[in-house]
């Protein structure tokens, strides 16, 4: 079952969500350990995530909108409980709570006590989990930064604004994302030598909206930064280190060094191909001195798990 | 995917899904008069129905059933208009297509091009394919849900689903190189 063209024929399947239990357990092992059939699946996931672009094509009219709304209007009063019916049921509402107030109390720290149990076991499953190499994939947001990187440097993307300036590609987002971009200019501010160049930005689709892709270099290596609200991608599966209060998970991904995480409303990926972890990556944003810290603490120790021997991510 | 509720009246929720279903009822009647009219009959039809829906119910998916019924009426009553046509009847080839493609004006934004290019990819194809990519690929219902819709067997949903994203493929990568090509150049 775990031959390639068994697998193949359950890509859409997978994707679309509908392979379940034993077939999808079978085929996510299979996707581990096979480039050819994750290198289908990413072309295959790449092809769904252009149709989703076509769902913004359709607007209705307001003309239509307006009729609409007159015919909605119309909807019969019954299906809406009589005012004298809400009022008998909040009055008896009111006559209980009193009594149920001290019940709920005791309920609520039952509940929060449950809660923080299994908060503390599923801290501590992550921790296992991220100590068993290979068991989880990347998040599909990981996924989509590593591929979109790739596609930027095989010249398959091409940038929608080429610009160093970080204001002006911070506004060149504005009201193309559901959310504000507002890139860092330490580097421009601090007058020190620019160890990295702004290139570009353009947008990206991702599930059904639009994540904002940026071009940094670095020399000559190019640096992907792809930002989304974090409404729409969580950071999850890689190697996870606690830095400043942040979560960060390290992946390896089409052998490319992939960095996500999630700040105030946002989720970033951060894609190179530079030493370690990538961490230096991380000075497009952090380049003060007072950021030394977070890109240090970042590095792997000498024996530490992103040792090439001990990556846990599947190569793409 | 909501279903209304005691917080969401039923016309709040339903108004929710008005862009949807337009782009539904454009998907099968290609023509905008024609849509926004199916799309009229359909609220209708949901305002006078709405004591048949089930509290938990899926609205949006109650919606689609009602446009699509209203649809297949609507045909029924005029056998001059357009049909739906068996998987061998598409008669427009990707070679008419491109050669449409390609009268096109230069689009200037690119996300614009690709949004219009793929919805003119689906556009193009048959109905049932049309119809099978919208449901599936841009509304998000899943393979059951759309069995329900279309009432046909899950299976027959995830083969036709296969076979449309096939010559979708087909069309797109015909098109994509010289239009993004164009754009590249417009945009610099």
């Amino acid at each position: 079952m775990n031959q390639c063209s068994d697998i193949s024929n359950q890509i859409a399947l997978w994707l679309d969500g509908e392979l379940q239990g034993e077939e999808k357990r079978v085929f996510e092992l299979h996707l581990q350990d096979c480039k050819s059939c994750s290198a289908l699946v990413s072309n295959e996931s790449r092809f769904l995530d252009t149709l989703h672009t076509a769902k913004q094509a359709h607007v209705a009219p307001e003309q239509l909108r307006n009729r609409v709304r007159a015919i909605l209007d119309e909807v019969p009063a019954e299906v809406s409980a009589p005012t004298h019916l809400r009022k008998r049921l909040t009055d008896s509402l009111l006559l209980t709570r009193d009594s149920q107030r001290s019940r709920k109390l005791r309920i609520s720290l039952a509940i929060a006590a449950v809660v923080a149990i299994a908060i503390a076991m599923g801290l501590w499953l992550g921790r296992i989990q991220t100590e068993q190499p290979g068991r989880y994939l990347p998040s599909s947001f990981a996924l989509m930064a590593a591929d979109t990187h790739r596609r930027y440097l095989d010249h398959h993307l091409p940038l929608e604004i080429t610009s160093a300036s970080p204001e002006e590609i911070s506004t060149w987002f504005n009201g193309k994302v559901p959310f504000s971009v507002k890139l860092p200019k330490y580097q421009e501010a601090s007058g020190q030598v620019k160890l990295y160049q702004l290139e570009g930005a353009r947008l990206v689709g991702f599930k059904e909206d639009y994540a904002a892709y940026v071009a940094y270099r670095m020399g000559q290596r190019p640096i992907s930064l792809v930002m989304t609200s974090n409404s729409v991608a969580q950071p999850a599966g890689g190697e996870e280190i606690m830095s400043r209060g942040l979560t960060f998970h390290f992946d390896s991904i089409y052998g490319f060094k992939v960095i996500t995480w999630t700040d105030r409303g946002l989720t970033y990926a951060l894609v190179s191909d530079l030493e370690e972890r990538g961490q230096q990556s991380c000075g497009v944003c952090h380049q003060g001195v007072k950021d030394h810290d977070l890109i240090d603490r970042l590095k792997p120790t000498s024996a530490g798990p992103s040792s090439p021997s001990r990556d846990p991510r599947p190569t793409f | 995917m909501s279903s209304p509720s005691c917080a969401q009246p039923f016309s709040q929720a339903a108004l929710e899904h008005l862009d949807a279903l337009y782009g539904y009822a454009m998907t099968l009647t290609r023509d905008q008069t024609e849509a926004e009219d199916l799309v009229q009959e359909t609220y209708l039809r949901a305002v006078r129905a709405f004591g048949q829906l089930m509290p938990d119910s899926n609205l949006k998916g109650w919606l689609f059933v009602i446009m699509r019924n209203a649809w297949l009426n609507q045909l029924r009553h005029n056998r001059s208009g357009p049909r739906f046509v068996g998987f061998d009847d598409a008669t427009e080839t990707v070679e008419h297509l491109v050669g449409k493609q390609a009268d096109d004006p230069h689009v200037v934004y690119l996300r614009k091009l690709e949004c219009h290019e793929v919805r003119q990819a689906i556009d193009s194809l048959p109905t049932h394919y049309r119809e099978i990519i919208v449901l599936r690929d841009i509304e998000g219902f899943s393979y059951q849900q759309i069995a329900s819709m279309l009432g046909c067997p899950a299976g027959t949903v995830m083969s036709r689903l296969g076979r449309a994203r096939e010559k979708l493929k087909r069309i797109l990568t015909s098109w994509r190189t010289p239009n993004v090509a164009n754009a590249m150049s417009a945009t610099r």
